[in-house]
């Protein structure tokens, strides 16, 4: 027999409370593992969107472009364009120019940003020309075939193959004009995006702005997405001369960044009021022992053990109660986590439309993907919790007075 | 026969709300080592208070009490603790047998917290169980034990350890007469077989009979 012991049998004394305690803290392990689990694959899902259809997973400008977003801070990659993407780490470099200017009909005129980009690159990597038939791809860089987004379409009261014209301010500071045609239609989701978004093949748009090979971003894709960047070789190869700048995608893309801290935040917040919940659950169920044995504590304390042995107990039993709510929550966090990475959930069965979250669409099947060390620190806190939660009703069985306690 | 415990002029003052109740009141006591004592008297005597105060689980409000020569009013709670671990048994009224326990975990338990292995354990439970005449019943727990076999348990669990005096504060009073009896004469045997002190409290005459010693105790004062 030993005091371990003991303390397993004095949690089975009254059953139904220590199953209740036991399923509360089971259940809410499970609760915070696969959320934790669920929100981390969707945010995932999310940064992949975003960087693909935005700025990659790290993004070269020029020194005071991403502030600014002055035109005039365009710069030539050819130097070293190459080096990039025969990287063991980048899957693909995407080189972008972004103009502002105006789009014209023959009814209606509105403020556009005019992309210029490699269709044949983009094509396979950002998920709003994925979705595109081949047909309506950007056949090349050069033609006057452009992408216009649907919202934007309908406001200048275009159709397919209208044709549309493009004002804007070239590099000397003249205004410069394009015709160009509709050749497909673009749906991002993304409202603000879809009413002003024109994409055309780079050498128009670099000829257009009077900056040949010159562009305003370098999108890098990276093979492992955005673990395991190699920042430093990447920035080794820039040239000193042009005051380049290597961004993560968190610093270009602060919007996505910062709802995605947002919604963690909250969400961490929202697992400590949880497992702080839960706490008091164990508390109050180690306090009640605690209160029922009240003679037998004396007895133990009459017979010759120090306060010391009560304290080991009391804690013994918050672990045991922790360590088995662990084992029974992380089996269930565990099953649910499985399900969720291999069939996720379609979010489309209860929301129509787009899902947009930090100004990017993303799938609507949210799938979990799996955080084996985020799981053990929760098994790690939650241990923790135990422990702390018995310190109360420990220091209560400490306090106890033999002869009192027998005379009760 | 040297002196093993010695109460020299006691008190003990509890406050019962706003009132003061002495319930020893300058008591002077001697017991010598293998002696089998018991201390009579009506409830309300003093009896279980004094047991308390010879045992460390009380302090004295005034006087000293003195066990193997050592003043427990200069004690601190661990060393009280301690005292109680290697140098007193107790029995109590009710058992007070841990209810999850079976009755070989509830006579080890003082042996377990002295850290005996398990095996010298075993073989001293085993035979106290003999001595006692509740072998076979190790692995019943207190729900199914008669009182008189709760209370052998009891007294095996004080005995476990070899103690100097085995305290027991009334150890029949929920026995049946006839059990009373068995169990004091087990009580006696052992006391004559290893030499342990006894102390035992009781109203019972036929009880306090068997005591080779009686200390009488009336309204907390010693009464010849």
């Amino acid at each position: 027999m030993s005091l371990f012991r003991l303390a397993w049998y004095n949690l089975w004394r009254n059953r139904r409370r220590t199953w209740i305690t036991l399923v509360a803290l089971a259940f809410s392990i499970m609760l915070v593992q696969t959320s934790h689990n669920l929100s981390t694959g969707v945010y995932s899902q999310m940064i992949e969107s975003g960087v693909r259809a935005g700025s990659g997973h790290m993004t070269i400008y020029r020194s005071n472009y991403l502030e600014t977003r002055d035109e005039k801070l365009g710069f030539d990659p050819q130097a070293f364009i190459h080096q990039l993407k025969s990287m063991e780490a980048v899957e693909t470099v995407l080189p972008r120019i972004y103009l502002g200017g105006l789009a014209q009909s023959s009814r209606e005129s509105r403020g556009i940003v005019l992309s210029g980009i490699d269709p044949a690159l983009e094509q396979s990597i950002n998920p709003i020309l994925k979705r595109l038939p081949a047909a309506s791809q950007l056949p090349d860089t050069i033609s006057r075939k452009a992408l216009v987004g649907d919202r934007l379409l309908e406001e200048l009261q275009l159709k397919k193959g209208s044709k549309f014209v493009v004002t804007l301010q070239d590099r000397q500071g003249e205004m410069v004009s394009e015709l160009l045609r509709v050749h497909a239609v673009v749906h991002s989701g993304i409202r603000h995006l879809d009413r002003s978004l024109v994409m055309i093949g780079r050498q128009r748009a670099a000829a257009l702005a009077g900056m040949p090979d010159e562009v305003h971003e370098l999108a890098l894709i990276m093979k492992n997405g955005v673990k395991d960047i190699p920042a430093d070789e990447i920035e080794a190869l820039l040239p000193a001369n042009q005051e380049l700048n290597l961004y993560f995608w968190d610093e270009a893309m602060t919007n996505l960044a910062n709802a995605i801290k947002l919604d963690y935040a909250s969400q961490q917040f929202m697992f400590l009021i949880i497992l702080l919940i839960v706490t008091i659950g164990v508390v109050n169920t180690l306090l009640m022992a605690v209160m029922e044995r009240t003679r037998e504590f004396g007895t133990i304390l009459a017979l010759g053990a120090r306060a010391s042995v009560l304290h080991q107990m009391l804690f013994l039993e918050a672990l045991i109660l922790g360590g088995l709510g662990l084992l029974i929550g992380t089996f269930f966090g565990s099953l649910a986590t499985w399900y969720l990475v291999e069939k996720g959930i379609d979010l489309q069965n209860w929301i129509a439309g787009e899902l947009e979250f930090g100004g990017v669409v993303f799938d609507p099947v949210m799938r979990a993907v799996w955080e084996p060390l985020w799981m053990l620190k929760i098994g790690i806190y939650v241990i923790s919790l135990c422990f702390l939660a018995s310190l109360y009703p420990a220091y209560r069985a400490g306090k106890i007075v033999p002869a009192e306690s027998m005379r009760k | 026969m040297m002196e093993l415990i010695q109460l020299r002029n006691v008190l003990k003052s509890y406050q019962a709300g706003v009132q003061q109740v002495d319930a020893v009141r300058g008591v002077n006591l001697q017991i010598k080592a293998g002696e089998f004592a018991a201390l009579a008297g009506p409830s309300g005597s003093g009896k279980t208070t004094l047991l308390n105060l010879i045992g460390g689980l009380d302090q004295a409000s005034a006087g000293q009490v003195i066990v193997e020569g050592c003043n427990l009013a200069e004690c601190s709670s661990v060393e009280l603790a301690d005292f109680r671990l290697q140098r007193i048994g107790f029995i109590f009224q009710s058992f007070n047998l841990i209810p999850v326990l079976t009755a070989r975990e509830n006579a080890e338990f003082v042996l377990m917290l002295r850290k005996v292995p398990a095996e010298k354990r075993h073989a001293r439970i085993d035979i106290l169980f003999q001595q006692l005449g509740i072998s076979g019943l190790e692995q019943r727990r207190p729900m199914e034990l008669s009182g008189g076999q709760q209370q052998r348990v009891a007294v095996a669990r004080a005995m476990a350890a070899e103690p100097a005096v085995v305290l027991a504060d009334e150890p029949t009073a929920n026995l049946d007469s006839e059990t009373a009896t068995d169990l004091l004469f087990l009580m006696q045997q052992l006391n004559r077989e290893q030499g342990t002190t006894f102390l035992f409290s009781s109203h019972d005459p036929k009880v306090i009979g068997l005591a080779d010693r009686v200390v009488n105790l009336k309204d907390g004062r010693i009464v010849e």
